[in-house]
């Protein structure tokens, strides 16, 4: 079995996807290990934390380059595997098959785009898979999986970490644990909020977006959540950041930024966290994977006869 | 980066020769120097930095803000430039409404927080910024020392068309590119994104500025500028500049029969046509050399 594995594991590091038939057997594969997660999955220190990834398949391997590979290092993904970037199918099937053969080695959580109905906007993984496959259906299976993943780590008891951020429905982390997960990301609610809040400056406790909808929090409210559930700070992902990682409010929360270059244009460098058994943070500093090691020639437009 | 394959004859033809070194890169042609640069989004002392002077808060997610075009007439000192700042500008001044998104019905209904402050700029960094310019003027003050004198310049409003018959000709492009100026994903409830490109041939140069804003299930807003110069051997170059705003919400645009799932606006150049103009108008500059 682990041999199969392994070499599906070897395939899909080539950036080679699988068949749809080893897509589905996978899948299940992981539904079984992940139904077993609590929402507030216990992670041991050592441990490297990773923020988005968005599809950007060549980048990760940079990262597992200066992170070392799994299972050697324990990895904590925050979510966002796909969309945005042109190999989110590669990328999401590569964390997947890793999760299924070490599952005690790496931790998958759910960024917002781990979802339906992001997905099959605009925003590529849909389309993606349509492509690669003829079909829909690793788009369905793999949706399918997304439902199981959890929604936070709780990494010695003392590192609170989540995709998005807070919410104002939970002030303790056994009310994460109550939430039925297994759904696809809702409109609103506690689930919602963890998956899509950001902290905010300008705010002290909480805000709502100018958008009408997401919530915003400030210095305070982390105060009390860090305080009532006696952690240490949070980390989370979710908004770029160019330097790849930055603290806010007096280093009681982290964001945590995994893909460099973001859609291949920002020029941005990224970052990972890595923890030491006494939970000793380094913040490991990488760039964009180098143009000839993507496989892909860089592109070269046709002169545009726009209007 | 882009690199185009330019016929060196065509170049020679056209009197025009290339440059590039370090993130620019550009042309000189008819007495015109155009180029282009192109950098990462600001890091976040640039950003604060941005904040303080712009009193803003909030800018977008990806500030381009040392990328930029920028045309220069020599015998005229005349600058066309664009640039994130300037645009960003523009923002603030015209400081629109936030757009609700879909979700925000549902989101009214929620209990709300305690002291929750509700946020009200405008997330999609709508902008009515078409372009910057000046004239820069070396004067010589003293012996050998030199001062520059700027001063504005002025687009006169117009009649004359952009020939766009003219410009649908397939004459050979010398000098092509494309700088993103910011873009915002709206926290992944759409785009909101400022480019401008540029087209160099040898009769002319062409340039599009377009703001393009989808707020998914919401709206669709596009404004576009456009300039045209045509070389003109001794006579005093002209740029004609149109600016056309279009806009319609998602709902308008599903009643025509038009589909009113995101993934068909991906592309602002398919979708143009289906949207209702708002604005338009052209202005000319005349250069004086």
């Amino acid at each position: 079995m682990s041999t199969d594995l392994d070499r599906q594991i070897e395939q899909l590091k080539r950036c080679e996807p699988l068949k749809e038939s080893e897509v589905k057997a996978l899948c299940l594969k992981a539904m079984e290990i992940l139904v077993e997660e609590s929402n507030v999955q216990r992670v041991d220190a050592p441990v490297t934390i990773c923020g988005d990834i968005h599809g950007q398949f060549y980048d990760m391997k940079e990262l597992f380059k200066v992170g070392g590979d799994c299972p050697k290092t324990n990895y904590l993904f925050l979510g966002d595997f796909v969309d945005r970037g042109f190999y989110s199918v590669e990328t999401f099937l590569l964390l997947l098959a890793l999760k299924v053969r070490y599952p005690d080695r790496i931790t998958l959580i759910r960024g917002n785009h781990e979802s339906r109905q992001i997905t099959q906007q605009v925003y590529g993984f849909y389309d993606e898979c349509l492509r690669k496959y003829g079909s829909v259906n690793v788009w369905r299976y793999c949706t399918d999986i997304f439902d199981y993943l959890s929604l936070s780590a709780l990494i010695e008891n003392k590192i609170f970490s989540v995709h998005g951020g807070l919410s104002p429905a939970i002030s303790t982390l056994d009310q994460i644990r109550t939430i039925d997960r297994k759904q696809e990301v809702p409109h609103d609610g506690a689930m919602c909020d963890l998956l899509w809040s950001d902290p905010e400056d300008i705010v002290d406790g909480w805000g709502l977006s100018p958008r009408g909808a997401g919530f915003l929090f400030g210095g305070s409210v982390v105060t009390s959540f860090n305080h009532s559930n006696n952690i240490d700070y949070i980390c989370r992902a979710h908004q770029l950041v160019m330097e790849g990682y930055k603290w806010m409010f007096n280093n009681q929360i982290v964001t945590v930024w995994s893909a460099p270059n973001y859609c291949y244009r920002c020029g941005n460098v990224a970052a990972i966290l890595e923890l030491d058994g006494n939970l000793n943070k380094q913040f490991r500093v990488f760039e964009a994977a180098p143009q000839e090691s993507r496989g892909t020639p860089a592109k070269k437009p046709a002169p545009d006869y726009f209007l | 980066m882009m690199d185009l394959e330019v016929d060196e004859n065509n170049l020679k033809a056209a009197g025009a020769e290339l440059f590039a070194d370090d993130g620019r890169r550009g042309i000189r042609i008819s007495g015109w120097s155009i180029e282009t640069r192109r950098h990462s989004i600001l890091n976040s002392s640039a950003i604060q930095e941005w904040e303080q002077k712009l009193n803003t808060s909030h800018l977008p997610e990806m500030v381009f803000g040392e990328n930029t075009l920028i045309l220069r007439h020599f015998s005229s000192g005349t600058r066309i430039h664009f640039n994130a700042f300037d645009a960003l500008c523009g923002w603030k001044q015209e400081a629109l409404p936030p757009v609700e998104v879909p979700a925000a019905a549902k989101w009214k209904f929620r209990s709300k927080p305690s002291q929750q402050v509700i946020l009200d700029y405008d997330y999609t960094f709508t902008t009515p910024y078409c372009g910057s310019g000046n004239i820069e003027i070396d004067k010589d003050v003293n012996e050998g020392e030199i001062s520059k004198e700027t001063s504005d310049i002025l687009w006169e409003d117009c009649k004359d068309q952009i020939d766009v018959a003219a410009l649908a000709s397939k004459e050979p492009i010398l000098f092509y590119d494309e700088v993103v100026l910011y873009e915002d994903e709206l926290a992944d409830n759409g785009v909101s994104l400022l480019t401008v490109k540029v087209r160099v041939m040898p009769s002319s140069w062409f340039l599009l500025l377009r703001f393009w804003l989808r707020v998914d299930g919401v709206l669709i807003r596009l404004r576009e500028t456009r300039m045209h110069c045509v070389f003109g051997g001794h006579t005093s170059p002209i740029v004609l500049r149109e600016s056309c705003w279009r806009e319609s919400t998602f709902q308008a645009l599903s009643a025509q029969d038009h589909p009113f799932d995101s993934g068909a606006y991906g592309d602002p150049s398919f979708i143009s046509q289906k949207l209702p103009i708002i604005m338009h108008t052209t202005k000319k500059l005349v250069i004086s050399s």
